[in-house]
């Protein structure tokens, strides 16, 4: 009897392909999430960035950087759908009907720029590495909030608020990323074309795009009626069409897909859509996005950067502090309620990858620096964030019963 | 002596309650809001009054007292505007219609306060399935037995009532078949339907006493009867209306009961007697289910005839009473929903059949109690 008559087996050690990696880590995710939940009663999203950053290549490696990449699709594809969603829930006439949201929302993300610009000029940073800390520390983290919402199944002026200002940081922080990539041309070129060519390019292509998409999407569920189900189906595919032509024009993602999603509201006046909620079949999307976040965290450098991070997070809570609670009453709502809010905005991390990632593509020493200064200000508020926001909702009274 | 003193007041004075849905904006479900709500229209001067109810998604709106009509209905539309003004701001859509055509009742959360957290122990789910929203109408007596004439006098209209003012047809995202689900929620309760046949104050008082005495009710509020008097205000209060889709309906339904009480205070036209109830949930029924259509069979002459017919007829003896109270031109109204426009219900059955959404009919309704379409 020789061994190759058992051939069939499997050759040892057996070789699993990255697919079985991914299916670890998912698993990993789902049951320490659901952990998190049962014995820690924090947010499950706690659960899923702890396993991906104790599997990520950053502590183990368990998961290694190469599988990481074959999730970045997915990754695209739960980021595209999450800033669709936030941008449909975003009413633009709300702005109208209560001017003093707009002057709170211009506000608080200016405070929180400039308190941030501040702390980073105290720590004698340089000036275009303190203001690209500044700009995308003005972000709030769609994901966690929009998750945080779900979860909860909260619902209220704490909600809407939240969701309407976090949708308006993305946008402001986007801009502004923008505006940071013109400056860097002219650094860089010395002429004054590129420098305005680029911020243009980003901001009016996106957009033009998204309106065009949201034509688009509005035209198609006019044929189609108000189906649901098809309509769902319909969505998601323009979704992933939004992601992959942004991504290939060199558009920025963010922005297309949030106005995508605000636009195809704003100018569906006849009501074709129905409501529309990826909720529980989105659920596996948002495990794999916030695994791969937490993967993406980096654990090094602490005793340095420690005094930094804390100090950004600090002077961001201030600045946007101070703008809620000074407009609470004007803008309809009570300091308490206010305060409330600002605590929800607090989580800003997946948005602050992305937006390094575009810098990375761009201008790799800056995003390198930058990375330097930002990651543990990331790294803190990728696990305090979502307690924040889960906070804010329960204590406003604003959660849903069970779960 | 029993506690429930029946304090006067002036016969035929009237007040307004309305229980009204708050909204949101993005899909038209029933949302969280009251407190704002409330704090809101607060802060300025306003008409009425605006108070919290069972749930955060309902408001209460009411009315001072009133003597005709007119006045009822500008003070209705002052205190409309003042919450649609703040509804506006906090982005929320505020609604009239006896049900929420597709909310879940399990979402509901119950309003934090002492009564209605024992409301909601006491009922259980009985208690979130009351996420209806009602008018009631009071009406000023003055005194007891008059009042309690009244009371059984009104019975033989109660059909009237709920036909005309019925707003219910969709419940929990499926067409009923009624026109007034929201009665249906109400018939739930153990002290639901009609108050007992007393025709004497001190006998109502002594009846009370007894059903306290059973520890069965603590107060008037534990009775959920159909008409049921309110000894503190002087008041008997119809509690069958669907909340309309417009205040100018609620007020014309209001005066509607009004002149109808008027007529019968004057008139005296029939005995109080048990023969009355022996009809009552028959004709109550074919209220709810079919609306204008429904048969209603009358308890003295024993004939059988449509509700639509009986509003008609009694629009003709109400007349001169109408010129008396200046109601003559809310009797008008009444007279063209039941002669060619049909109650709300209809209205919002040919809005479903147009669009197909029931999220649409909401807006449509939230658009239809703002007064601006």
């Amino acid at each position: 009897m020789t061994l190759d008559q058992f051939g069939f087996l499997p050759g040892w050690p057996v070789a699993f392909g990255q697919l079985a990696w991914i299916g670890v880590l998912l698993l990993a995710s789902i049951l320490a999430g659901e952990a998190a939940r049962k014995w820690l009663r924090l947010p499950r999203i706690v659960g899923y960035l702890a396993v991906g950053a104790a599997l990520g290549p950053e502590l183990t490696g368990v998961v290694a950087a190469a599988t990481l990449a074959e999730l970045r699709l997915l990754v695209d594809i739960a980021v595209g759908l999450l800033l669709f969603e936030l941008g449909q829930r975003v009413d633009l006439g709300w702005l109208r009907r209560n001017p003093w949201l707009v002057a709170t929302s211009v506000l608080e993300a200016g405070l929180s720029f400039f308190a941030v610009l501040a702390v980073m000029m105290l720590l004698d940073a340089r000036a275009i590495v303190a203001t690209a800390v500044a700009v995308v520390a003005m972000a709030t983290s769609p994901a966690v909030v929009m998750t945080m919402v779900k979860e909860l199944r909260a619902q209220g002026q704490i909600t809407e608020r939240l969701l309407l200002l976090t949708a308006l940081n993305v946008v402001y922080a986007a801009v502004g990323l923008a505006v940071l990539f013109g400056w860097l041309n002219f650094e860089r070129h010395g002429t004054w074309l590129p420098m305005l060519a680029h911020p243009l390019y980003l901001i009016l292509g996106s957009t033009a795009l998204a309106a065009a998409l949201a034509l688009a999407a509005l035209g198609l569920l006019r044929l189609l009626g108000r189906r649901p189900g098809f309509q769902f189906s319909v969505l998601v595919a323009m979704v992933l069409l939004a992601v992959a032509i942004a991504s290939a024009l060199g558009l920025s993602v963010l922005l297309t897909l949030l106005s995508f999603g605000v636009l195809s509201r704003a100018f569906d006046r006849a009501r074709h859509f129905v409501s529309l909620r990826f909720g529980e079949s989105a659920m596996l999307l948002v495990v794999i996005l916030f695994a791969v976040a937490g993967a993406s965290l980096e654990f090094t450098g602490w005793g340095v950067a420690l005094g930094t991070g804390l100090a950004i997070v600090a002077a961001r809570f201030v600045g946007k502090a101070a703008a809620l609670l000074l407009l609470a009453r004007p803008s309809a709502l009570s300091v308490r309620k206010a305060s409330l809010v600002n605590l929800g905005l607090m989580p800003m991390s997946g948005v602050a990858l992305l937006m390094l990632q575009d810098l990375l593509r761009f201008d790799p020493k800056l995003a390198a620096e930058l990375s330097a200064s930002l990651m543990l200000a990331i790294t803190i508020l990728a696990f305090l964030g979502p307690l924040a926001t889960e906070f804010a909702l329960r204590r406003g009274g604003e959660a849903g019963e069970g779960r | 002596m029993s506690e429930l003193a029946f304090k006067p007041s002036q016969p035929l004075t009237l007040g307004v309650e309305l229980e009204l849905q708050i909204l949101n904006r993005r899909d038209c479900d029933l949302t969280r809001g009251a407190t704002e709500l409330i704090a809101l229209v607060e802060r300025r001067a306003h008409p009425g009054e605006v108070k919290p109810e069972i749930t955060e998604s309902m408001v209460e709106v009411s009315t001072g007292i009133h003597e005709r009509h007119g006045p009822l209905l500008a003070e209705l539309r002052s205190i409309r505007d003042a919450l649609v003004a703040a509804a506006d701001r906090l982005n929320l859509l505020v609604a009239g219609g006896g049900a929420h055509p597709f909310q879940h009742w399990s979402e509901q959360q119950i309003f934090d306060r002492p009564r209605f957290k024992m409301l909601s122990q006491l009922y259980g789910y009985l208690a979130k399935q009351f996420t209806i929203f009602g008018q009631h109408v009071h009406i000023g007596c003055a005194e007891g037995d008059s009042a309690l004439y009244l009371l059984h006098g009104m019975s033989r209209y109660v059909p009237h009532f709920i036909a005309l003012a019925a707003s219910s047809p969709y419940h929990q995202g499926v067409d009923t078949a009624f026109d007034s689900a929201r009665l249906n929620a109400v018939f739930a309760f153990p002290l639901s339907g009609r108050a007992p046949l007393v025709e004497r104050w001190d006998d109502f008082a002594a009846y009370f006493d007894k059903m306290a005495g059973y520890r069965i009710v603590e107060s008037m509020k534990d009775f959920y009867w159909d008409i049921r008097p309110k000894p503190e205000c002087g008041t008997i209060e119809i509690r069958v209306f669907d909340t309309p889709l417009t205040v100018e309906k609620a007020a014309a339904l209001a005066a509607y009961a009004q002149t109808i009480a008027r007529y019968l205070l004057v008139e005296r036209p029939r005995p109080v007697g048990e023969d009355m109830y022996l009809v009552y949930n028959y004709n109550r029924f074919q209220a709810c289910r079919f609306g204008l259509e429904g048969n209603l069979i009358d308890p003295w002459s024993q004939s059988h005839r449509s509700i639509r017919e009986d509003v008609l007829e009694t629009l003709g003896v109400l007349a001169t009473h109408a010129r008396e109270l200046e109601s003559a031109e809310a009797l008008a109204e009444v007279e063209r929903w039941t002669r060619r426009d049909g109650n709300d219900a209809s209205w919002m059955r040919s809005v479903y059949a147009a669009s197909e959404s029931l999220e649409e009919l909401v807006w449509q309704q939230a658009r239809r109690w703002s007064g601006r379409s």
